[in-house]
């Protein structure tokens, strides 16, 4: 069974531009940027952002729970996409999984990194359960 | 050697044999007569087959202790319970693997047009998937996409392809002549089949063209009936040169010609990229028109029927179809289209085009359909087992669980009006709105005025569309010039977020969106002790009613927001969702001596009822006014423009019966929904009641939708008095203090 | 012989005149029915139905064949208790066998939400004449022994409402009556006419362009289903309707089993088993305007999800044939019935995905308002001008529809 925990980061809805410039900057291996929607970002594991533009919204965000996959997990969940994976990483997919709306960030294996299951947090427990 | 039990006897049958075909060398008809085609287009080898009737046995692989039930000859097959149960999971089907699958070219077909078909594909560096029923594969429907849906002896299988080449071939003609019931008859390529798997076809004529391989006599000329004796045939009798010539037998092959087994591409939508190639696309010649005998063998109609309803003046295929039935049965009028459009020919003059096809050419059960599909998601809030731990009834509203009560709402009631209570307010909609053209927005968006809300204020909203009717309402917490935090109902976060959007996007305004709905909870703490209740876990600066602050409750970051839908002094506190469950238990059990209780939807709907708070889609219906909820103090026409505005300017003179009113009446509540009479007549209904327990009778929110609008009126056989809401506290003190 | 095979009717058709007193486009159940009503209560029967493709074939011959009348306003329950009325008297009437069954609607909810407005629709119901009682989990059991209580332990059942006079019929005997007692009377009706156009002289619609023709008339009645709004775009009159795609299927036959009509409330789905054996299974509407027919495969994966929920025994079934019909629904989910404004053009529209049921009083007020140019009380409440004065008969919850 899957654990799905609490996803703790700082969520920016900004200027496509201003969080392009965040997406393409370079970041410690510990750091996750999700680009949720050209206009909306979702950072995990960085203290600090800093991010252009007065009207920026910078939000703390524990909304999400999520869990670190292992190839053989990642495997796992895939059965329960009736969706096409793409083959591009790293890349961040949305839609529903086992009918559940989440999102994966799809990271390649050959780099060591895992990929992130995660959903809003109302959904955390159907998710677990429909993924059992 | 292998079994399967058919009608309760076991039979033996070799490796490779289907279902049917194990019938046929135990002697038997697999269903109670009919010509077999052993190809899956006739009905005439339909059975159960392990609980699950219309199952074509010549499709079907013999397998060890399968059990299989003939279908009563008369009438139809009785249902079998499931012996899966409903289990509460999702996907409730889930016992039966469905397979979902990219490919480039779907061959449907492995004969010879299919082998060409995708011989053609592959030259041209393509991937190809061919399918055939004798592979196990039977291809259910090709639906938009194209995607082609394959029933599997062990899975349901979907193909998301490019194209779809249909490679089916063609279905040889059934005889239709008196006696084309009878057992013991083959079509052609059957008999070969047959006699290949070695069942013995005993003395074997055949009519029209031979098989290949099956010994029997061919006899010359055309099919005129078949002789039945003992429940079977004995003779045919066919007509050559003008003489008929009776000739006994064991068998009869029929080989009569072919059609098209075109259903699939008939099905497929024009614009798909679908093509049929090799005989599935031949126009072969339609046999002679039928004169007697059983035309569509599903339905058992004859050529005297066909005649009955053309001579009533069904002339059309499609009404000869539907008023005959021709054609609707379990095999989709692969038996019965070709003698129908020659009847239908010959009758007429013109011979019309085969009738439409639907899906499915193979049929699937409700469970294979369904198999892999999950149910709508129901959301917890993060105080979810917070509620369950203090014995919460939970109800879905609004997509959410929410508790209804906790065992008294009575007594939940009372914690709010006399001491201090919580509620779950997590599922509120949340938006947080920055930009320089936010207040341009919000002004635009709202009938009420924005510009003039201060920073730390905040004001109570409705929501309306373009026709001025509503849709939301809520409040709006101006956080700095040029941000601002709105929420919205529970149920209509969804729609709002979409609608706040829409029309960022639709004006072109400079505005970033972020929707907070599942980061945030919220608790609602209400009732004449909340400020101490607040005060004992370090909220000591609180805000005034229709203020709002940022502070730390109980350790916890909380946006705070004062105003009130029970009619008691609230503090709303919006937090980070991880943290919910912390400061409930902190608020719980700081305010135990204070009486502090949780409180359920049905206490609060009683609650904001006793001040007449309307709720959206409760009391309001699809085309409410501000007008007719009496919430033109809402709405401010001198603003140059909002949404609704230009029709509640329309509609402003236009006479108006509708409205929506308070009602009190001795003794309990009517029923929500109850009628409302006025001298006999239903002039409207209840929206919303409740018996209040402070006022010790019960009150109302109605509408009237006739004029004039009576002082008293009959509900529930009672009279019950018009009243201006609210029914408690009309100045409002108490929210406020 | 198959005793379902049409063996009592017989349609006289005639050869098309130039001219009519009342030409009535669609051949429909609605188109027939006016036309009927028109010749038998009236006396008129210069009357011609002119049907683009053969008669029944739009939603008259694709629907689910309910027959209630549990809505949730005052103005549609009485309206389709006067339709349930009339279709139960309509074998006696006509002669003919519509296949006519009462057999009850169990209409299931699930939340408190759910049974406040099934406890609503019985208490409203009963004051205008329909009969629908609220009945529990174990009531509605005993109603219909297959139920599932715990809703597959997904949608437990809460309670229920029970519709005691809902029926089915059979969609293609109902347009096949009105038609033989319409041209019993002289109608004419026209196959396989297709309607290009309005004549118009001055403002006033004065008759059809037809592919075969020009046909004029004192009255054209749009009743179309499925292409209102083109219809109404040749007398440059804008409706409130958006043409919506409505899917369904049936089962094989199997061994009479269902006895009422099972309806959610939540789940939108519905299903009764037909004379014949068949399940016959539907849902709501496509959420997208759309004028195509084809059936998708995600609309039969979710109900076949929901109807098993209900229903476990239909798991085993297996689905026989899938199709689609296109809804015109108007903007408060109620009929458009009457004067369009237009002078010599009346319409009959907005029927949504509950058309059929709706038949015989359609037809017979539709009929009176030609005959006495007088707007029925029933009819009164659901005139095009209503969405101009801000009159709506919001009731989606009624009608099996989100």
């Amino acid at each position: 069974m899957l654990a799905l925990e609490t996803l703790h980061g700082t969520r920016i809805v900004a200027a496509p531009e201003a969080l392009d410039a965040l997406d393409a900057a370079t970041w410690s291996t510990s750091v996750t940027v999700l680009r949720f929607a050209p206009d909306d970002v979702f950072v995990l594991g960085a203290e600090t952002i800093s991010i252009s533009g007065e009207y920026a919204i910078v939000e703390a965000e524990s909304g999400f729970v999520g869990c670190w996959l292992t190839d053989e997990q990642l495997a796992h969940v895939a059965e329960h996409i009736d969706w096409p994976l793409p083959v591009e990483r790293p890349v961040l997919v949305q839609g529903f999984v086992a009918g559940v709306p989440a999102k994966i960030w799809l990271t390649s294996s050959a780099t060591g990194e895992r990929s992130l299951l995660l959903c809003a947090a109302p959904y955390a427990c159907e998710l677990t359960e429909r993924l059992a | 050697m292998s079994r399967i039990v058919v009608d309760g006897r076991t039979i033996p049958y070799e490796s490779g044999d289907s279902v049917a075909m194990a019938v046929l060398r135990a002697g038997e008809h697999p269903h109670h007569g009919g010509a077999l085609c052993l190809a899956g287009d006739c009905p005439n080898c339909v059975c159960e087959v392990d609980g699950i009737a219309y199952v074509r046995t010549c499709q079907t692989p013999a397998k060890p202790g399968l059990v299989v039930r003939r279908h009563p000859e008369v009438g139809a097959p009785e249902i079998r319970e499931p012996a899966q149960p409903n289990v509460a999971r999702s996907p409730a089907a889930a016992h039966i693997e469905v397979r979902r699958i990219e490919t480039d070219v779907v061959v449907i077909g492995a004969g010879e047009s299919g082998r060409i078909a995708e011989a053609e594909a592959v030259a041209a560096g393509r991937a190809v998937t061919v399918l055939d029923s004798a592979d196990g594969n039977e291809v259910v429907a090709i639906y938009g996409g194209p995607t082609v849906i394959v029933r599997r002896p062990d899975a349901m299988v979907h193909y998301n392809a490019n194209e779809v080449v249909v490679a089916t071939g063609a279905a040889e003609i059934q005889p239709v002549c008196p006696g084309n019931t009878l057992i013991g008859i083959v079509t052609a390529r059957a008999a070969d089949q047959m006699h290949t798997a070695g069942v013995d076809l005993g003395v074997a004529v055949a009519v029209g063209t031979p098989p290949q391989t099956a010994p029997c006599m061919a006899v010359p000329g055309s099919l005129v009936r078949i002789v039945e004796a003992d429940g079977k045939l004995s003779a045919v009798v066919v007509s050559h040169d003008g003489n008929e010539t009776t000739t006994p037998c064991d068998t009869l092959i029929v080989g009569l010609g072919f059609a098209p087994r075109d259903v699939l591409s008939r099905m497929a939508a024009p614009h798909l990229p679908v093509r049929t190639v090799g005989q599935a696309a031949e126009r072969f010649a339609l046999p002679p028109c039928p004169t007697a005998g059983i035309v569509c063998p599903c339905s058992k109609i004859g050529v005297d029927d066909l005649d009955g309803v053309w001579d009533r003046g069904f002339r059309e295929l499609e009404l000869v179809k539907r008023a005959s039935l021709t054609g609707t049965g379990t095999c989709q009028g692969s038996v019965c289209v070709p003698h129908l459009r020659a009847f239908i020919a010959e009758r007429s003059g013109a011979i019309p085009e085969p009738f439409t096809a639907r899906p499915a050419t193979r049929q699937i059960t409700l469970a294979e359909a369904a198999a892999d599909v999950h149910t709508d998601v129901f959301r917890r809030s993060p105080l979810h087992d917070e509620h369950l731990a203090l014995g919460a009834q939970l109800d879905r509203f609004g997509g959410w669980w929410r508790p209804w009560n906790y065992g008294d709402h009575v007594a939940e009631y009372w914690a709010v009006r006399e001491a201090v209570s919580l509620g779950d307010v997590s599922t509120l909609g949340k938006l947080v709105l920055s930009g320089p053209d936010v207040v341009e927005l919000l002004e635009r968006l709202y009938p009420t005025t924005v510009a003039d809300i201060k920073p730390g204020r905040s004001r109570y909203v409705l929501l309306l569309n373009e026709r001025g009717h509503l849709i939301d309402d809520g409040m709006i917490c101006r956080e700095t010039d040029s941000k601002f935090v709105l929420t919205f109902t529970s149920g209509g976060a969804a729609n709002a977020e979409m609608w706040v959007r829409d029309w960022i996007e639709t004006w072109g305004l400079r505005v970033h969106v972020l929707d907070q709905t599942m980061s945030l909870a919220a608790i609602n703490v209400t009732g004449p002790l909340a400020g101490e209740l607040l005060q004992r876990v370090g909220l000591a600066d609180q805000p005034s009613f229709l203020h709002h602050v940022h502070a730390t409750v109980a350790g916890v970051a909380c946006h705070v927001m004062r105003l009130s839908f029970t009619g008691e002094a609230s503090f709303e506190l919006h937090h980070p969702a991880d943290r919910s469950a912390e400061l409930w238990r902190a608020l719980m059990a700081s305010g135990r001596d204070l009486g502090v209780k949780p409180h359920g939807l049905q206490a609060l709907f009683g609650l904001r009822l006793e001040k007449g708070h309307v709720i959206v889609g409760m009391d309001s219906e699809m085309d409410s006014t501000p007008r007719r909820l009496n919430m033109d103090w809402a709405v401010k026409m001198d603003k140059p423009d909002f949404l609704g505005r230009s029709a509640l300017a329309r509609t402003a003179d236009l006479p108006d019966e509708r409205r929506l009113f308070g009602f009190t009446v001795e003794g309990a509540a009517p029923t929500e929904g109850s009628p409302i009479f006025s001298d006999g007549a239903i002039v409207g209904h209840v929206a919303s009641s409740f018996t209040s327990p402070l006022l010790g009778h019960g009150i109302m929110l109605g509408w009237l939708k006739h004029t004039p609008w009576p002082e008293q009126v009959q509900i529930d056989g009672r009279t019950a008095t018009v009243a201006r809401p609210p029914f408690y506290d009309p100045e409002g003190l108490r929210a406020r203090a | 012989m198959n005793e379902f095979v049409e063996t009592l009717l017989d349609l006289q058709w005639h050869e098309p005149k130039s001219t009519y007193d009342v030409v009535i486009i669609g051949g429909g159940g609605h188109g027939l029915a006016t036309a009927y009503y028109l010749a038998t209560r009236h006396g008129i029967t210069n009357v011609a139905v002119v049907e683009a493709n053969y008669i029944g074939s739009g939603n008259s011959g694709r629907n689910t064949t309910i027959i209630r009348a549990n809505y949730g306003i005052p103005e549609s329950v009485r309206f389709y208790q006067h339709s349930l009325d009339l279709y139960s008297t309509l074998e006696e009437e006509t002669g003919c066998w519509i296949m006519h069954a009462t057999k009850g609607l169990l209409w299931l909810a699930h939340t408190e939400t759910a049974m406040r407005s099934e406890r609503a629709r019985c208490l409203l119901n009963t004051a205008c004449g329909a009969e629908t009682v609220m009945v529990d989990p174990q009531a509605a059991k005993a109603i219909c022994p297959q139920l599932d209580l715990s809703g597959g332990g997904r949608y437990p059942v809460l309670g229920a409402s029970h519709h005691v006079g809902a029926a089915t019929a059979r969609h293609d005997r109902v347009v096949w009556a009105y038609a033989q007692g319409a041209m019993r009377m002289g109608v004419h009706v026209l196959q396989n006419t297709q309607v290009t156009g309005l004549l118009r002289d001055g403002e006033r619609v004065t008759g059809v362009q037809t592919a075969n023709g020009n046909i004029s008339a004192g009255v054209v009645l749009s009743a179309v289903g499925g292409n209102v709004t083109t219809i109404a775009n040749h007398a440059e009159l804008r409706l409130p309707v958006r043409t919506h795609p409505l899917q369904a299927f049936v089962t094989n036959g199997y061994a009479q089993s269902l006895g009422p009509i099972i309806s959610d409330t939540e789940l939108f789905c519905y299903v009764s088993q037909t004379a014949r054996g068949q399940m016959l299974i539907g849902a709501e509407f496509d959420p997208q305007p759309s004028y195509s027919t084809q059936s998708s495969f995600n609309f039969l994966q979710s109900c076949t999800s929901k109807v098993t929920h209900l229903l476990p025994f239909l798991k085993n079934l297996r689905i026989l044939r899938q199709w689609t019909g296109i809804c015109d629904v108007s903007a408060d989910f109620s009929p458009i019935i009457g004067h369009t404004g237009v002078d010599g053009l009346l319409i009959t529209t907005g029927w949504g995905t509950w058309g059929f049921k709706a038949i015989p009083a359609g037809g017979s007020l539709m009929a009176e308002l030609i005959a006495t140019g007088k707007t029925p009380p029933l009819l009164e409440p659901f005139g095009l001008d209503r969405f101009a004065s801000d009159q709506a008969l919001a009731d989606q919850g009624s009608t099996g529809t989100r």
